[in-house]
């Protein structure tokens, strides 16, 4: 078996905390990733696991073998970087078998495995030559293929895509997802791309300032963030935030401000009622929001300036002036035109209206 | 705007170029192009000081050096010979050098500053200190090799020893030029590649045999080159030392030249005996590099 | 598929391994204090032997005595002091002036391309490969016909002429690695191609040309054989000078070793104040 538990895991240099009580319990075969901001301590995470940094404090368990004191080599890990580092001198072959050879495993079986893996990545006509000559592409299948020679416990990725352009990105996640079904094998994979970390992750893992802020599948994280940050982080384009204040009124409560007044009634926001004269941060995702006037009391509705429309061939997207800021709305008939700042009226379900606390950031329902 | 007049058929922007480049142009012909060619049409004469005809003898001067038994059978094989061992030797201590100083220890600044030292100590004082380390009488070498009972040796009266000695200065002065510059090297290698390593159990041999050295290759490629040239044409600390002796058995190409121009005044010969040097000198460095290059091509 | 390999196999233990890092660690401090020692060990016998009086030169390692009267004694003696002061006088005079022609004609290499720069690129990289003793010989000539043999300018000229060849190529790598945007934004701001050049380009240069300064000023100082072959005695240089004693003085090593310790000063000086700037100059 190999899960992969980490309790309690802080990393500090000195007085400066990079990863702060880090607990992830990953199941056999889980792929899971670790997303966040530059600086939030995701790639800081994934080295402490290969062993590449030092652990200030807690344990990081492979296959139920506590793995703390193990140098990298001894972890039964395999590790993907984000440029690649492959051997420049060597052939790809060379490249491939350099680990099963420092563990004197006998040539035919690194051949008969050479061959298995360099079938499966399609690399088999790139043998001979030397990563100088391979594009871009290439050279991180070599790469992948370094990693499943060695057959692992855990893959560990840090960053493979980000040096890829944006087709060959697209193209590259497709051949790990299919790679995965070939190969299924405990991976945690780092990126600071949301959508990489939406369509490869059976769960995500979402981090900030070097703490956790979210653990979940893709689905719950863009359902159901936890925290105005998640919510701010995960889906493109992002969602809209609205500071609004809440008012008590008849039996539900209703949220001013920016010269709307969206009426919720209490059935939606229980514990709405405790906000009452404090201020609240609405989050609507541009994909929410309708054109149209609100009707009946499960909607609510906005209007402001139409500013900017953006083309995208199959939707439009639209920047709304509401206060000061900008609302945007995706998903618009392509074929609609408007004029430039005419009164946009949206209106928007009320259960797809994410509530935040306006100091911690904290979801309220 | 700038006027767009040509002045001897050259535009502002030419003018300016060669402004630019003037004095160094004048400085390189006056004193470098010129004296090479003086030099050249020297070797062609029959030109010494108590024969001031200066008269023209074509090849004989070239014919005399290449046919000099001694300059064959001696002065170059030292030469070559000195340059292959001091240049070897100077790497390979260069290089554990720098592995040395790659990571960061407590009085690494110390370390570094002695190594440092002998860059700055001028070949002649170099070879004074050693001249008097490895005196017979009263040197320090000798003064050790007698706690361990051996007899005192006469260091630089005899070929090998002073040879040895010559080549122990070199070493010194020159390990710390290659420990800085493969230092550098070092430390712009990525550390990506290490720690892949690191993860396929490589052990520290390894490490450095299939992927330091293979890294490092291009920047003791040009070392290497540098060096030879500048060991062929070493002159300061074998004249310091031996002088060329005893009975000219150290004697190198440089100390050839100068013996022929300055001691037995044939300025014709000494001339030639330079320029065949030169000669020597550039193809061999051609050579070298292309050799050196197409290893570490293949290595690519 | 055989899962071989999912056990790590083993892999005999290495001698660096074999050790407690305790081991290690001491190995590795051995191996510097040993290295230390090879390199420090001449000068700090000279030092030792220049700090002996005269009869104690026959055991200088044993024995207590110690004085400075060697270095008096050598101080004062004519060739001595005319040496370090013309040495002193050629390395600053020769690296000023050698800095001086190469910085323009780098500037020029790094900021042009065409026939000119070509052909001049060409040239020196021709004539860096020359070995120096091919035109020493004949420079002794042409300095003679000068009528500039054993004086200042003999020394100085070829000095500034030997170093065109490497400096330009070295200076043409620091203004490589300077932005030209900020000379067409001088240019456009109304300087001269010259003003371009001396007020923008220059001063962000500095640190690469102190670097090579100091380096040249070592060089000169330490120079020999042009030295010996372009001077006689009205020009007496420091490193003739001392290698004329060896020759010469035989067995006075101590009075040898406080010249050895002098000619060394001025270098060691240079080297510690100016050991930061050749670092940061040459970082480029």
């Amino acid at each position: 078996m190999a899960e992969l538990v980490i309790t309690n895991l802080r990393k500090s240099y000195g007085n400066v905390v990079a990863v702060a009580d880090f607990n992830l319990e990953i199941a056999d075969q889980e792929f899971v990733v670790l997303v966040g901001p530059s600086g939030c301590g995701k790639s800081t995470t994934l080295r402490m696991i290969a062993g590449l940094e030092d652990i200030s404090g807690g344990t990081i368990a492979i296959g139920g073998r506590v793995v703390n004191e193990l140098q990298p080599k001894d972890r039964d890990i395999a590790m993907v970087f984000q440029n690649y580092a492959l051997y420049q001198h060597m052939t790809v072959y060379d490249n491939l078998a350099f680990g099963l050879r420092n563990r004197r495993v006998p040539e035919t079986a690194i051949d008969e495995e050479i061959q298995r893996v360099s079938r499966i990545l399609s690399i088999e006509p790139l043998l001979d030559r030397r990563p100088r000559q391979l594009s871009g592409g290439q050279q991180q299948r070599v790469a992948l293929g370094r990693c499943i020679v060695r057959n692992p416990a855990v893959f560990l990725f840090d960053e493979p895509l980000s040096n890829l352009d944006a087709q060959l990105r697209a193209q590259m996640r497709l051949e790990i997802k299919e790679l995965r079904q070939r190969v299924p094998t405990t991976a945690v994979f780092v990126t600071h791309d949301q959508v990489e970390a939406m369509t490869l992750g059976d769960r995500i893992v979402v981090m900030k300032d070097g703490l956790v802020q979210q653990v979940g599948t893709p689905l719950e994280l863009y359902r159901r963030p936890r925290n105005r940050f998640v919510a701010s982080f995960i889906g493109s384009p992002a969602m809209n935030f609205l500071e609004m204040r809440a008012e008590t009124a008849g039996a539900g409560m209703v949220l001013t401000g920016l010269g709307l007044s969206l009426a919720i009634p209490s059935r939606f926001a229980p514990g709405l009622a405790a906000r009452a004269g404090r201020s609240v941060v609405v989050g609507v995702r541009p994909q929410h929001a309708r054109l149209g006037v609100a009707s009946g009391d499960d909607h609510v509705g906005l209007s402001g300036r139409l500013m900017v429309t953006e083309q995208l061939g199959d939707e439009q997207l639209l920047a709304v002036r509401i206060g000061s800021g900008d609302f945007r709305l995706a998903g618009i008939d392509p074929e609609r035109v408007f004029a430039p700042g005419e009164t946009i009226a949206a209106a928007i379900a009320i259960e797809n209206l994410h509530l935040f606390d306006s100091e911690t950031g904290a979801a309220l329902r | 705007m700038t006027a767009r007049r040509r002045i001897l058929g050259l535009d502002e922007k030419q003018r300016f170029m060669i402004a630019l480049i003037a004095p160094a142009v004048l400085a390189l012909i006056a004193f470098q192009i010129v004296p090479i060619l003086a030099g050249a049409n020297a070797s062609f004469r029959d030109w010494s000081l108590h024969d001031p005809q200066k008269t023209w003898v074509g090849l004989k001067n070239y014919l005399h050096v290449l046919g000099d038994h001694d300059f064959l059978t001696i002065v170059l094989p030292n030469t070559f010979g000195f340059m292959f061992a001091s240049v070897g030797l100077s790497l390979v201590a260069g290089l554990m050098m720098a592995m040395l100083l790659n990571r960061r220890f407590a009085g690494r600044w110390l370390v570094q500053t002695v190594i440092l030292l002998p860059l700055m100590v001028a070949p002649v004082i170099a070879a004074i200190m050693v001249r008097w380390m490895f005196n017979d009488q009263f040197g320090v070498v000798n003064a050790i090799l007698g706690l361990f009972g051996i007899e005192p040796l006469a260091w630089l009266t005899q070929r090998w020893t002073a040879f040895f000695a010559i080549l122990l200065t070199d070493v010194w002065l020159w390990t710390p030029w290659f420990t800085l510059l493969l230092l550098a090297g070092l430390q712009s290698l990525p550390p990506e590649p290490f720690e892949a390593a690191q993860i396929d159990a490589a052990s520290p041999w390894r490490t450095f045999r299939y992927i330091t050295l293979p890294m490092l290759r291009p920047v003791m490629v040009v070392c290497i080159v540098i060096r030879s040239i500048d060991a062929f044409r070493t002159f300061d600390i074998v004249w310091t030392i031996s002088g060329g002796g005893p009975a000219r058995a150290t004697e190198v190409f440089s100390i050839y030249a100068y013996v022929e121009a300055f001691q037995f005044l044939n300025f014709g010969r000494g001339s030639a005996a330079a320029i065949i040097g030169a000669i020597i000198i550039v193809v061999f460095a051609m050579l070298l590099y292309r050799i050196l290059n197409r290893w570490v091509e293949v290595s690519k | 598929m055989t899962r071989a390999s999912r056990v790590p196999a083993e892999r005999s233990k290495g001698f660096f391994e074999a050790l407690a890092p305790g081991g290690r660690r001491m190995l590795f401090g051995l191996a510097a204090i040993g290295v230390c020692l090879i390199f420090a060990f001449p000068v700090f016998w000279l030092v030792l032997t220049a700090l002996r009086p005269g009869y104690a030169v026959y055991y200088v390692h044993r024995g207590t005595d110690f004085t400075l009267d060697n270095f008096l004694e050598v101080i004062v003696q004519e060739a001595v002091l005319k040496g370090m002061f013309n040495s002193f006088m050629i390395s600053t005079l020769a690296t000023v002036i050698s800095l001086g022609v190469t910085v323009t004609s780098g500037y020029m290499l790094s900021r042009f391309k065409g026939p000119i720069p070509n052909t001049w690129f060409s040239l020196i990289y021709v004539f860096r490969c020359v070995p120096y003793v091919s035109w020493v010989l004949p420079l002794y000539f042409v300095t003679q016909s000068l009528g500039i043999f054993d004086t200042y300018w003999g020394l100085l000229l070829p000095h500034v002429a030997v170093h065109i060849c490497f400096f330009s190529w070295i200076m043409k790598g620091f203004f490589d690695g300077i932005d030209p945007s900020m000379e067409y934004a001088a240019m456009i701001d109304g300087c001269s191609r010259w003003g371009a050049f001396w007020r923008v380009a220059m001063p962000a240069a500095i640190p690469g040309l102190t670097a090579l300064a100091i380096l040249c000023w070592l060089y000169t100082w330490n120079e020999f054989l042009f030295a010996l072959i372009l001077t006689s005695h009205q020009t007496q240089i420091l490193t003739v000078v001392m290698a004329q004693f060896v020759h010469e003085l035989g067995m006075d090593w101590h009075l040898m070793s406080a010249t050895g310790v002098l000619a060394l000063g001025p270098a060691l000086i240079v080297t510690i104040f100016g050991q930061k700037y050749v670092i940061r100059g040459l970082k480029v």
